[in-house]
């Protein structure tokens, strides 16, 4: 058994693979028209292209209990994902410069630095870098 | 929104409160980052940051969850994926991330990966 994909759920589609690709630098693996109005998208990391697929899953639109998870989890501020970068700092600089909007700024915890960003279809994600 | 910051705020106090474990074990994880092809052991580390063995090790599984040797064989590994993406040959890859036996080098690594670093490199090769 092999982990190849994990979701993240949206609530547009054609929006989130617009951030994912052109902001954050993912490439579009797997686009798979489903039905009339849903996709099965996947993009992946530029490094990593034969790795771990992330799922763009619009299972808020259509099922009650992913969107009320889901909204609970931003009116908290909870990040419900992580991304590995190199250097923490350089990457928001980057991420800001392009608009986005960070509800944690670079800070040291411990071992690692992590920074948390809106990634505007309703999820704060987190990004860490080892120290 | 205040209740992840309030949670980071309450983490970041517990996990900041020994400067000088921390500043061991991220001196550490850059030893081995930076010197992962030389022959790196338990003693070699420790006595680099002057602490005993078994201290080091409980400390660095503490803040890292893993041990340093597991550490070092897992950044030889991802290292090695680099060069075989580069086109460098198997044995060469070998030893330029620090491993002694190409056999034992292939077996680990298909064992983490799935295919032999032979086929990673070929399919590397191919997708280029």
């Amino acid at each position: 058994m092999r982990v190849t994909a994990i979701s993240i759920p949206v609530r547009d589609q054609a929006k989130a693979l617009a951030f994912y690709t052109e902001i954050l630098g993912f490439i579009k693996k797997l686009d798979i028209p489903v039905n009339e109005t849903d996709r099965w998208l996947t993009v992946v990391s530029p490094e990593d292209q034969d790795g771990v697929q992330l799922v763009l899953e619009p299972a808020p639109l259509h099922f009650e209990p992913s969107r009320v998870f889901q909204d609970a989890l931003t009116e908290a501020g909870f990040p419900y994902t992580q991304f590995d970068v190199d250097d923490v700092q350089a990457e928001y600089d980057r991420l800001l410069a392009l608009g986005v909007s960070f509800s944690v700024k670079p800070t040291e915890m411990g071992t690692v630095k992590i920074a948390v960003f809106d990634d505007t279809c309703g999820n704060y994600i987190q990004l860490i870098e080892y120290l | 929104m205040e209740n992840y910051l309030t949670e980071l705020a309450k983490y970041q106090k517990k996990i900041n409160a020994n400067p000088g474990q921390l500043e061991t074990v991220i001196r550490v994880r850059n030893l081995i980052e930076h010197n992962f092809s030389e022959n790196l052991d338990l003693e070699a580390l420790s006595k680099d940051r002057f602490v005993s063995k078994y201290h080091l090790l409980r400390l660095f599984r503490k803040y890292y969850g893993q041990t340093p040797k597991q550490y070092l064989i897992s950044t030889r590994l991802n290292k090695s994926k680099e060069y075989l993406r580069e086109g460098m040959g198997v044995t060469e890859t070998c030893f330029a991330v620090g491993f002694e036996s190409p056999s034992s080098f292939s077996k680990l690594f298909k064992s983490r990966n799935g295919v032999s670093p032979r086929e990673f490199r070929k399919r590397a090769i191919f997708d280029k």
